[in-house]
């Protein structure tokens, strides 16, 4: 079977066919893309904060984009700026820290990269403009900021996305400190846009949006990784 | 004891939330929070790829509500009120006879309910207003159809087969809300158990020779009644307590 990538979603309330405003679960329908071209399995894993239950049934997972983090989260006193919903900081920590003692590969995207840094005990920026004095990583309201990104030699994400370097951003929040993970990419203005932890099979956070081109190198990396770990672990359909 | 993994088939669709206007995989978050007030933990099934490996990791799964189901699937010419999604239809489709055919437990609400007599060789009704001549499956008189409120569903009753498993569920007769305008014509290899008695429209069936397959035309993933979720999960537990 193919590898199961779980990924975290947001709960807003949506307006659709006859209903407005109902209070759903949902991520845009790019990250499903990305990961079926993949060759994944992608299933929806909506806020829950009881138990990381459901890795067992996962081989990869994706924290998609979203809200940003409670800064309680890294010590930090509440911006003006900062919006976040407690329920899926909650949620998807208990995901990401077991996720991570079961060495499962991680693909942390905009918020999801934010997310990885603070599980690593890192900070964030809570208005990039302040820190900045630009906006070009959010530049207005549906419009992605575009980047030349540079990457560390020899990490994995240079090697993935080798010589086209161009990147898509859309976020007001940055990473401060990594934490205990490496930073590996970075946009022309310093800011750090890509985040591994090498002593992890795969753990990889990008501030841009690689969904957004459904971008086989990196959803594919995912893919991959998630396919070895079902080789190592020897998963059978009767184990599930 | 972990929780059983219960599968929530889901909507691809155009949807507004915040300033954005997109494609989403998605699901009325009321689903959610019944399986898990059932104590199951809840993933959403997307229905873009239509292959059922998934079923494999999952201890039960929910088909949930939605837009009408193809009347290409039992031969029908198409109702003008008829609105179908190809793309869920097929996912499902083929989702719904695998499950089956695994014997996971199964339940069906609204739209689901639906695909599991179509999914076993039966049909429906497109257009039940044509049929029982009043609106009352699809919202009470006098309130607004579009707004999300639970009251917002037409009301009736349900009497219920003494001599089925949903009886021991339900009992005799029960209230339940209702938003739909087709229904179950040929139940396929489901068993009709229980009806409106204003107009014989089914509203339960359920399957003999699967060990939790029930299906439901009400919705109640948005009461406080979630006797239907309790018996999924467990029924899903069962499967779920086997050693890995």
């Amino acid at each position: 079977m193919r590898p199961i990538i779980g990924i975290t979603s947001y709960v807003v309330p949506a307006t659709w066919g006859v209903w407005r405003d109902l209070p759903s679960t949902l991520v845009p329908h790019d990250y499903v893309e990305a990961v079926t071209l993949a060759g994944g399995r992608a299933v929806l894993l909506p806020p829950d904060d009881r138990d990381a239950d459901v890795l067992r049934a996962l081989d990869g997972l994706v924290l998609a984009g979203g809200p940003d983090v409670d800064p309680a989260l890294y010590g930090a006193a509440c911006a003006p700026e900062s919006e976040f919903v407690i329920e899926r900081d909650a949620g998807e920590l208990v995901l990401l820290r077991a996720a991570l003692d079961a060495d499962l590969p991680v693909l942390g995207v905009c918020r999801g990269m934010q997310l990885l840094t603070v599980a690593a005990g890192g900070t964030l920026h809570q208005h990039l403009p302040d820190v900045l004095g630009h906006e070009r990583h959010r530049p207005g309201p549906g419009v992605y900021g575009e980047h030349e990104a540079v990457f560390t030699a020899g990490s994995r994400i240079a090697g993935l996305m080798g010589t086209d370097r161009a990147i898509h951003c859309f976020h007001h929040q940055g990473v401060a400190d990594a934490g205990s993970l490496t930073v590996t990419g970075r946009a022309e203005d310093g800011l750090p846009e890509a985040v591994e932890d090498p002593a992890r099979r795969f753990v990889l956070g990008v501030q841009w949006h690689p969904e957004y081109r459904r971008d086989q190198r990196l959803f594919g990396a995912l893919v991959d990784a998630a396919r070895t770990g079902m080789k190592e672990n020897g998963t059978t359909c009767a184990d599930r | 004891m972990r929780r059983p993994l219960i599968g929530l088939t889901s909507y691809a669709t155009e949807v507004q939330y915040g300033r954005n206007d997109l494609m989403a995989a998605m699901l009325p978050m009321t689903y959610v929070r019944a399986v898990h007030a059932a104590g199951g933990r809840a993933v959403l099934i997307t229905p873009d790829e239509p292959g059922t490996d998934v079923l494999e990791a999952l201890d039960g799964i929910v088909f949930t509500g939605g837009g009408d189901v193809s009347p290409d699937a039992w031969n029908a010419e198409h109702h003008p009120a008829t609105e179908v999604d190809a793309v869920r239809d097929a996912a499902e489709l083929m989702l719904m006879r695998a499950a089956l055919d695994a014997d996971l437990p199964v339940l069906g609400i609204c739209r689901g309910m639906q695909v599991m007599a179509v999914a076993t060789g039966g049909s429906l009704h497109q257009h039940l207003p044509d049929l029982v001549g009043h609106e009352r499956h699809r919202a009470a008189a006098g309130t607004d159809p579009l707004a999300a409120g639970a009251s917002d569903y037409g009301r009736h009753d349900v009497v219920v087969d003494e001599n089925s498993r949903a009886h021991e569920l339900f009992g005799r007769t029960l209230v339940v809300n209702s938003f739909h305008h087709q229904a179950v014509a040929d139940p396929g290899e489901f068993v009709p158990v229980g009806w409106c008695p204003d107009d014989r429209v089914v509203e339960i069936v359920e399957h003999p020779g699967r060990s939790f397959a029930l299906g439901v035309q009400w919705h109640p993933e948005r009461t406080t009644d979630l006797r239907t979720f309790t018996a999924l999960t467990e029924a899903a537990s069962v499967g779920a307590i086997i050693p890995a």
